[in-house]
């Protein structure tokens, strides 16, 4: 009898490679970039000429130790590099410069959320611990053509962070969970930018299932070279099924090594390069070991923005946001500066301008091409407020001025329309428009007492007077129709009270 | 395998093609350079990074973009290339 998949538990540890926000390769000169022509962004060192020498780039160093103070690590005192020894055409020097004893991040956990059961109610959160991150350099790209293959050096040497966690991840949904958490925090920190379709997140992904309630791990596999979150969350899938049913079959899992073919959605096994694994790893007499200075850890502490998660529960307890306009903002740690500007500038109502922020700068953005991919699920969240036309405190007048009750809800939205066609101040937009609500209080006390003297309300006041609140507001439509609209509502309410009173 | 090594895997993975007359001789040198470490090894010696060798962050370089070859002089070097890519013999590593 075949029991149900219920009865497995997976267990998935995943090993991400992200390109570090450099200028320069980690262990040369040689500029980086996506998209140029090949073997252009290639010098001697990159390619291990006689006579050169690797020198490590003290902002890949940096970097580095800021994802492991993101993480909440312990920086180690010293780290050192490791040649890893192999033939492939993808790395000139036939050896990988590598972290294998001492890395440079040790440990540190980070904070993932799961979905929620809708979209307005928060998930369940956990830790993912962080075993380890090295430093190290990308290899070149092959690409396969007829009976040869290809090589391009110029992603040779980039830096490359690969970043180990523990297998505390048991299910496809949680590993999606950690990658999103893990590409906010690296972006966030300015450490890489994480681009997917670039290439700068790569993704090993070790899988292993066990009969719910054991102790001892199965047999994993490791698939390689994910290049996306569906592709993770789709190999787990995969792979759990997979191995399921071998198992269930009365067959064994075979350690191995095995791709995934997006396209086809399965995975497939790696024809074995052989003997990769006698890596013959030794100290690289190159590059002497690095004593990481505790003045340099305490000078990058101060780097370390505030975590995601940590800013979604600031906003939530000490802000009073929904959870749902809270996730939006903290994604995109620009949206939630620029956010935090407009609540600096009008403390009074934070959920207000958090509407404001998550519906209709958002969707206007979008629609200028400066955020499109924030409203869809592209990560990181390309927002550009760069070239938003307007400003955190301008957003922050046209709140204050509806709390006020100058302009009305309707007429805030043609004011944000108008603001974000011209960058105009709230104000100046009002008044050109002259939609200033009619607060002359001379004025507007006689409309009062002109409509509280129509016999057409006579009932409603009766009502009111007898102790029904609400009845008060069917004398509020005629006013506002004898006012155009103009009048201001929080006027309007004292000036009935102090007349029916 | 008495001297702690396998020449033939040796020689697979270093993809040397050795006679049996190498075989013999690169074995019997090898087992002295191995020799020479295992008496390195015996030696008492704490659990440590050699210090001697660790620098301080100043031996860092700047994140600054320096000059390239340019992939004209990268392909020269190479036995064979094409379209500015050096062109190896097939490696599989996709879907078989």
């Amino acid at each position: 009898m075949s029991s149900s998949p219920s009865d497995w538990e997976v267990v998935i540890g995943l090993e991400v490679h992200v390109q570090l926000h450099t200028r320069a390769k980690v262990f040369a000169s040689s500029p980086w970039g996506f998209g140029k022509e090949p073997n252009e962004q290639v010098d001697s060192v990159v390619l291990g000429l006689p006579g050169t020498l690797p020198v490590v780039n003290r902002e890949a160093v940096e970097k580095s130790i800021l994802f492991g103070l993101v993480v909440g690590s312990s920086v180690p005192e010293q780290c050192a590099w490791d040649r890893k020894n192999y033939f492939y055409p993808d790395n000139p020097k036939n050896y990988q410069l590598t972290q294998k004893d001492f890395p440079i991040v040790v440990g540190g956990q980070v904070e993932i959320e799961l979905p929620g059961i809708s979209r307005n109610v928060m998930g369940e959160h956990k830790f993912v611990r962080i075993h380890h991150a090295h430093l190290e350099e990308d290899v070149g790209k092959l690409s396969h053509a007829g009976s040869g293959s290809l090589v391009d050096y110029n992603r040779a040497g980039v830096p490359l962070l690969e970043i180990v966690t523990e297998p505390d991840l048991r299910s496809a949904a949680e590993a999606e969970a950690f990658l999103r958490s893990l590409v906010a925090l690296l972006t966030q920190a300015g450490v890489a930018d994480c681009d997917m379709e670039k290439g700068q997140l790569r993704c090993d992904c070790n899988v292993s299932i066990r009969r719910r309630g054991a102790e001892k791990l199965g047999t994993r596999t490791e698939t390689k070279n994910l290049n996306s979150i569906s592709s993770v969350r789709d190999t787990v899938i995969y792979e759990t099924a997979r191995q399921i049913r071998e198992l269930e079959a009365g067959r064994t899992i075979t350690q191995e090594t095995r791709g995934w073919n997006a396209e086809l959605s399965r995975g497939y096994v790696l024809r074995d390069k052989e003997d990769a694994h006698d890596y013959r790893y030794f100290p690289d007499p190159d590059i002497p070991t690095l004593r990481i200075s505790r003045e340099t850890v305490a000078r990058l502490q101060k780097l370390v923005p505030e975590s995601l998660y940590d800013r979604q529960r600031r906003y939530v307890e000490k802000l009073g946001l929904p959870f749902t306009a809270a996730s939006v903002l903290v994604n995109d740690r620009e949206l939630a500066e620029w956010f935090e500007l407009a609540v600096a500038a009008h403390p009074a109502n934070p959920q207000g301008i958090a509407n404001w922020v998550t519906n209709d700068l958002l969707r206007d953005l979008a629609a200028s091409g400066a955020a499109g991919a924030l409203l869809t699920d592209a990560v990181p969240p390309a927002v550009s407020l760069a070239s938003c036309p307007i400003k955190p405190a301008q957003l922050a007048g046209l709140v204050k001025l509806t709390d006020e009750g100058v302009i009305s809800k309707q007429q805030a939205k043609e004011v944000f329309t108008e603001m974000f066609k011209t960058g105009q101040e709230a104000v100046a937009i009002v008044d050109a428009k002259g939609l200033r609500q009619n607060s002359d209080t001379g004025e507007l006390e006689k409309i009062v007492q002109a409509v509280i003297a129509d016999p057409a309300v006579a009932k409603s006041i009766a009502e009111y007077r007898a102790g029904n609140e609400k009845a008060i507001n069917a004398l509020k439509g005629p006013i506002m129709k004898r006012t155009q609209g103009k009048a201001n509502p929080v006027l309007i309410d004292q000036l009935l009270r102090k007349f029916l009173g | 395998m008495a001297e702690g090594f396998d020449i033939d895997h040796l020689a697979k993975l270093a993809r040397l093609n050795l006679t049996a007359a190498e075989k013999v001789l690169y074995s019997s040198q090898l087992t002295q350079i191995l020799g020479h470490f295992q008496a390195l090894a015996k030696a008492d010696l704490p659990e440590t990074i050699d210090l001697a060798r660790v620098v301080s962050e100043s031996a860092l370089r700047s994140d600054e973009p320096g000059p390239v070859l340019g992939a004209e002089a990268v392909t020269r070097i190479a036995p064979a290339s094409r379209d500015g890519q050096i062109s190896v013999p097939r490696v599989v590593d996709d879907e078989a």
